[in-house]
């Protein structure tokens, strides 16, 4: 803003980036090691970039363990690219042309945030700033006093500066302040004393009261919001959602234009009622079946997990012991192979320390191999043990779902001989009531009538058919998953122990082969 | 049981003779076996008398003429009326008992008391609630009747004594026979609630003579380990398979032959060995055996919960179940309420005796009507049929049906604090058990604290010392117990909580440094959280807890001295340090690659190696390992980091890119460690010396403490009671003073009960502050008369050795100077008494004059002249 602008805008690139590690990398000997060797991006952990006319952030992927980072004093316009520097804590950003704060979302772990003196106008975005403690936004566009309350989110923030802004020249800017941050203890680089917390509580007790209120009710109203998602989410956990009520009745008649209609015909509404109480009934039974049915396999899913984990461990167990006891002996024979002068026994000593080495080589190798084919057959017997769960779960279902289909099939005869028999009293002209027009226009015929039953009748049988198939699918291809998953992590954590063994046996030959080297050298 | 009436008819007492009869065969067996052994009984008393003459080794000095029976009150000297009853009762119930069974022995019923006074047994008890609650289980409370008393065997040993003295005159002299022992402790357990009886009997010869030196001492044995039956968990479903087992089932069985046969060889040569042995201590048999008379108690179950009967040996203080092999017979039992004879048959020692006093049977009673348990219903009833007539006849005239046990004669038992501290006579106890023997001392009685010591022997002769353990208490220094193996020279001690140094074990060899020596310690009371430290003389390994560094384990190797200097310790010229290796606890905040478990300095080699802890999915861990050349390059420029000073195994080698560029920090920050290692392993050395020097001087000293409630010891606590007693006192003077009516004397001059006049007032003012003057020239003239009297003397005396002066001796001369002095000094005190005098009377008199003005009784008629 009032500053010089004689050099042009740049853009972050690796080369600066570079000069910029290698400048504040480490001094001495370490900075010649450093030298000779690079550092890392991945490794740095603070930065500083200020005066360097940046006008773009770019290029800073790469430091994914950046704690501090200072881009002050640049003519930046916006905050971008900074959505993989998850672990940092200080951002610095004062003295930049930012016009709004955005970009932010991923650095969970801020804790002190600095903007000042940039043309923000507007404090929002900052929700995921969880940890914030410092928030420095002075000499900026702030106008409304409004935008405090949105800061009551952050409760570990203990300094604010908002001085230069135009909501700062308001008269009881300082007292507004403490009454809506009262955790605050910072304002403006000047500690807040009581006596400014007092008089601000008593200025505006009221509007802070109501204000508490409010965001109590809002509370109560997430919290509630979110007991009922988790019980959405256990019930579709079991695949039995929306079954324990009337909802999936209530669905079947959502779309059927006709099945209201219908309704009104006299007698239908108590038709309607029963059908619908078992109906529920039998949906309720499905519900807690599936309950029932998620708790067992859950069961047996951690019993399962708990063997696996008990067996690896055990195995685990067994192959520390071995190298332990490989390290012991490996650290004797190794001085005395150091020690050793005549050229015969250092041989003799050289092969039987590689025998050793073999030797635990597949020691650890079979006991690896027994615990694959253990595994193994426990896998199989789970497989099949969930697969005949599901099985039998899928199986009840369908018997439940078709006594549904059997009522409905009844409740479509009934409502047959209804409609049927109040056409022949219309035909008749003996019908008393007075019934809708677009129900009377209905009883024009007995193909009319019929087909409007019985496309009533379809849409149920479709509803129900529709949310049986859903349940059974979910089911089944949760199964699959499962097992699948349970295949590859056991292949997996093979693939990932015989790594191990192999670069351990490595390891300790290469150190048995620079000896080698090393004594004939001499 | 009531006494039959004395008018029995004759046709009945013929009766009841067949039935006698008839109750006599069973105890055929057991009459023939007394009479055998009655025979050999002179026989051998015969022979003893002749060969063993050494066994007394004291002589029961507990005879009546030592007895102070002038204190003893009244009841112990002369009987009640029901008393007198009671002993008729017993007379006549001892009459039918020899008339209907010729062949037992007479009971013990109404021995004579200390006065010569017959008292019935079951009166001698007196149950008493001891005020200790340390003597409210019958464990400790019996622990103590053996403790508190000296045994004195029976005058006769085949006989019950013709004496019972009271509790009261036993615990004052403190000895007494096996009855006097019994009855005490049935008092007591009575008292504290259990249902517990004197029982008279026959025991085996180690018991009667009190010979514990066939039993193994309680306190060497070893508590059994208690074998933990781990539960194992039912194979869960999806347990895996144990692997294939390969072996062959034949040879493993093979083996296991093998094994079984070397196993059954060792067990039989064990058995042998003991047998041999067995036989070899119980070689001298007891000619005596089973005529021994003895006293002891019983418990019975039901009370105070206890599961069941048992007996009790009064004199060990030890329990024995109803089965013991110590316990021959018994002849009867009582209590503070009845009496019962055994009927049983004692063939078989006591483990067939059913204790069911219910039983009439079983157990003839002497009084009707004290609520002794009912014939249990579980009883075979045809069991008695046969004998149970005549114990009808014995017991079912009910004459005396409401007479029941008088109170006892017996004043409550009581026994003061410090004689229950002290236990036993003098303070000291020494008891022989089998290849152990252990001494007891009173708290305080020795001034190093010493309390037990338990001496084993490896030998029956004890003559050859295994080990001593000694138990101290009260030490300052918190030792508690001391444990000394003879054979390889180990002491260890134990200290309670409270060391300075918050010791809890020390185990050595000897008190010179860098010996092997074990420390172990109170770790939350040190603020480094030490364990243990076990010392060897070349290495010293450490154990910790709860350190925030983590640190669970350090141990150091130390090489050979240097140099030869002349005062050899670690404070001047420690030993090199050649090894350290440390051990880590998890760090749960750092990943396990970068949290070290174990890093070993190599000060000699110059090499670190550093050890992480393993993942928890991996069975391998990374190292990592510096070595560094202190002497720069031939250029002298320090040298830079190469790769080959710095050898890493990582176990995940791609996702630490550890470049060199971080070593150099590392590297110095492990320098540094290495400096603070040594410099702890040097304090460590340190401490250990300055451990043991405050032992040495702990051992010299051996302070005891003394708790701050304990008032008769507490010297502290005793001058300051002292000196509050003294303040109470004074202050009680001055009140008394206080209350002193300096007007009384005049007033008794007026008559009494009438009010004063204003005249009478005024009077008694002048008089009383007239005599008080009087007083006061008096006293001054005394003064000064005597002052007049000293001074003439003196003069006297002048005047007279100025006469002689030439003529004295010097001792007359001494003793003239030395009057002179004395004179002079009394003439001054006299006139700095009379001065002072002179001063202080015109105060004490205006203070007498204004108390008068303000006394109550004359303050409203004096008003107005004030």
């Amino acid at each position: 803003m009032n500053r010089l602008c004689d050099m042009e805008p740049r853009v972050m690139d690796d080369e600066m980036l570079k000069l910029a590690v290698g400048e504040q990398g480490p001094r001495d000997e370490a900075g010649q090691l450093a030298k000779q060797e690079g550092i890392l991006f991945k490794d740095v952990l603070s930065l500083q970039l200020d005066f360097q006319n940046i006008l773009r952030i770019d290029s800073l992927w790469q430091f994914e363990n950046l704690r501090k980072l200072q881009l002050d004093n640049n003519v930046i316009e916006k905050i971008e690219g900074l959505e993989n520097l998850t672990h940092l804590v200080w951002l610095d950003l004062s003295f930049n042309n930012i016009e709004a704060i955005e970009g932010l979302d991923t650095l969970v772990n801020l804790e002190d945030l600095s903007l000042f003196n940039n043309r923000i106008s507007k404090i929002d975005s900052l929700d995921a700033l969880a940890k914030l403690q410092v928030l420095s936004l002075g000499n900026n566009q702030i106008g409304n006093m409004m935008n405090i309350i949105y800061l009551r989110r952050f409760k570990d923030l203990r300094t604010l500066s908002l001085s230069g802004n135009p909501v700062a020249e308001a008269e009881d800017y300082r007292t507004c302040i403490c009454a809506y941050l009262p955790d605050l203890v910072y304002l403006d680089f000047r500690r807040i004393d009581d006596q400014t917390k007092e008089l601000a509580e008593m200025k505006h007790q009221y509007s802070v009261d109501e204000l508490k209120h409010r965001e109590s009710l809002m509370q109560a109203r997430l919290e509630d919001e979110r007991a009922r998602r988790e019980e959405l989410a256990e019930h579709e956990a079991a695949f039995v959602e929306h079954l324990n009520g009337p909802f999936l009745f209530d669905s079947m008649y959502a779309e059927d234009v006709e099945g209201s209609q219908l309704s009104h015909l006299p007698g239908v509404g108590e038709l309607l009622q029963t059908y619908k109480d078992k109906f529920v009934i039998i949906c309720l039974n499905i519900f807690e079946y599936g309950l029932k049915q998620q708790e067992k396999r859950k069961a047996e899913l951690d019993t399962f997990m708990g063997c696996v984990q008990e067996a690896v461990q055990e195995k685990q167990e067994q192959g520390k012991h071995k190298i332990a006891k490989f390290e012991e002996k490996h650290l004797l024979s190794l001085s005395s192979i150091r020690d050793e002068s005549e050229l015969t026994n250092f041989e003799i000593k050289m092969a039987e320390y590689s025998e050793d080495i073999t030797e635990l080589a597949n020691v650890l190798m079979t006991l690896e191999m027994q615990l694959v084919e253990q595994l193994e057959e426990t896998i199989n017997m789970f497989e099949r043990n969930i697969i005949d769960l599901v099985g039998l779960f899928v199986e009840n279902v369908q018997s439940l779902m078709a006594q549904c289909r059997d009522l409905e099939n009844h409740h479509h005869e009934k409502l047959l001989e209804i409609a049927i028999s109040t056409l022949e009293k219309i035909v008749k002209g003996e019908l008393d009531e007075d019934l809708p027009d677009a129900v009377r226009s209905l009883f024009v015929d007995k193909d009319t009538i019929v087909n409007a039953v019985g496309a009533s009748h379809d849409i149920h049988l479709l509803k129900i058919d529709n949310r049986e198939d859903e349940l059974v699918t979910r089911v089944n291809s949760w199964c699959a998953h499962l097992v699948d998953k349970i295949h590859k992590d056991e292949i997996m954590r093979n693939r990932r122990r015989v790594k191990e063994i192999n670069q351990y046996i490595d390891h300790v030959q290469s150190e048995l082969d620079s000896l080698e080297c090393s004594d004939l050298l001499d | 049981m009531e006494v039959l009436k004395e008018k029995v008819e004759e046709e009945e007492e013929a009766e009841r003779a067949e039935r006698g009869e008839k109750m006599m065969r069973p105890m055929e067996v057991r009459k023939e076996e007394t009479i055998m052994t009655q025979e050999m009984l002179r026989d051998l008393e015969r022979k003893l008398s002749k060969i063993e003459v050494s066994i007394p080794e004291k002589p029961s000095t507990f005879t009546k003429d030592a007895i102070d029976i002038s204190k003893l009150p009244l009841s112990y000297q002369s009987n009640t009326p029901k008393e007198e009853h009671l002993l008729q009762v017993a007379d006549n119930f001892s009459r039918q008992y020899s008339h209907l069974c010729p062949d037992r022995v007479p009971l013990f019923l109404h021995p004579v008391n200390e006065c010569e006074v017959p008292k019935f047994v079951s009166t001698t008890i007196r149950p008493t609630l001891m005020p200790y609650p340390e003597l409210y289980n019958w464990d400790t409370c019996a622990q103590f009747v053996s403790d508190f008393l000296y045994a004195v065997p029976l005058p006769d040993p085949l006989k019950p004594p013709s004496y019972l003295y009271s509790s009261t005159t036993v615990l004052k002299y403190q000895k007494g026979n096996c009855f006097d022992f019994s009855t005490l402790l049935c008092s007591m357990l009575i008292g504290a609630g259990y249902d517990a009886y004197c029982v008279y009997g026959y025991g085996s010869q180690d018991l009667c003579h009190m010979d514990l030196t066939r039993e193994v001492c309680p306190l060497t044995v070893k508590p059994k380990e208690m074998v933990k039956e781990e539960e194992k968990a039912p194979p869960k479903k999806y347990a895996v398979k144990p692997p294939r087992d390969l072996t062959s089932r034949f040879e493993q069985e093979q083996e296991i032959k093998r094994q079984e046969a070397i196993k059954a060889e060792e067990e039989r040569r064990l058995k042998q060995e003991e047998e041999r042995l067995v036989e070899q201590e119980s070689a001298k048999t007891d000619p005596l055996h089973g005529l021994r008379v003895h006293s002891w108690v019983l418990v019975l179950s039901g009370k105070r919960e206890v599961p069941e009967s048992f007996f009790i040996d009064p004199f060990t203080g030890r329990s024995y179940s109803t089965q013991d092999d110590h316990f021959l017979g018994i002849e009867s039992l009582w209590n503070h309420k009845n009496y019962w004879v055994n009927m049983q048959d004692c063939w078989n020692c006591c483990k067939d005796l059913v204790f069911d006093l219910g039983d009439p049977v079983r157990w003839e009673y002497l009084l009707l009507g004290t609520d002794k348990p009912l014939l249990s219903l579980t009883e075979e009833e045809d069991d008695g049929t046969n004998d149970d007539d005549d114990v009808e006849n014995l017991g079912k005239e009910d004459e005396d049906k409401s007479f029941d046990m008088p109170c006892s004669w017996v004043e409550q038992i009581e026994i003061s604090p410090e004689a229950f501290e002290t236990r036993c006579p003098n303070g000291k106890k020494v008891i022989q058990y089998k290849r152990a023997k252990l001494e007891k001392w009173a708290p305080y009685l020795n001034n190093n604290g010493l309390v037990c010591r338990l001496t084993t022997y490896e030998d029956l002769e004890c003559t050859k010392t295994l080990e001593i353990k000694e138990w101290f208490q009260n030490r300052e220094d918190m030792l508690e117990l001391k444990h000394i193996n003879k054979v390889t020279g180990l002491n260890i001690d134990y200290f309670k909580p409270g060391h300075p140094q918050a010791l809890r074990v020390h185990s050595y060899t000897s008190m010179q440094p860098e010996m092997d020596r074990v420390m172990e310690f109170y770790e939350t009371a040190r603020v480094d959280g030490l364990i243990k430290r076990e010392e060897t003389p070349r290495t010293m390994t450490e154990y910790y807890q709860g350190r925030p560094d983590l640190l669970s384990y350090r141990h150091v190797n130390f090489g050979p001295r240097i140099k030869k200097l002349a005062l050899n310790s670690a404070e001047s010229n420690p030993r090199p340090v050649v090894k350290i290796t440390e051990r880590f606890f998890r760090n749960p905040a750092k990943p396990a690659d970068e949290d070290v478990a174990e890093r070993v300095f190599l000060i000699l080699d110059e090499r670190i190696q550093l050890r992480y802890h393993c993942r928890e999915d991996r069975i391998t861990a990374s190292k990592r390992e510096f070595l560094w050349r202190t002497e720069g390059d031939s250029k002298g420029n320090k040298i830079i980091m190469t790769p080959d000073m710095c050898l890493s195994f990582e176990v995940e080698p791609m996702e630490h890119t550890k470049k060199l560029l971080y070593q150099p920090e590392a590297m110095m920050k492990l320098k540094n460690e290495e400096k603070l290692s040594r410099h702890q392993a040097w304090e460590s050395e340190l401490e250990v010396l300055e451990i043991l020097k405050l032992r040495e001087e702990e051992e010299a000293a051996h302070a005891l403490t003394i708790s701050i409630y304990d008032t008769k010891r507490n010297e502290k606590s005793k001058e300051y009671r002292e000196a509050m007693e003294r303040v109470m006192h004074e202050e009680h003077l001055w009140q008394v003073e206080a209350q002193l009516d300096y007007l009384a004397p005049f007033l008794a001059q007026l008559p009494p009960g009438e009010k004063l006049t204003r005249w009478q007032a005024v009077r008694l003012k002048d008089e009383c502050l007239s005599d008080f003057k009087q007083r006061l020239i008096d006293k001054a003239n005394l003064i000064q008369a005597r002052f007049e009297k000293e001074t003439q003397e003196l003069q006297k005396q002048q005047q007279w050795y100025q006469e002689n002066q030439v003529t004295l001796t010097p001792e007359d001369e001494d003793l003239y100077l030395s009057y002179c002095s004395q004179a002079m000094f009394r003439i001054r005190i006299l006139e700095q008494r009379l001065n002072r005098h002179k001063e202080l009377a015109p105060l004490k008199y205006l203070a007498l004059e204004e108390k008068l003005y303000k006394d109550p009784r004359l303050v409203e008629l004096l008003k107005v002249f004030v």
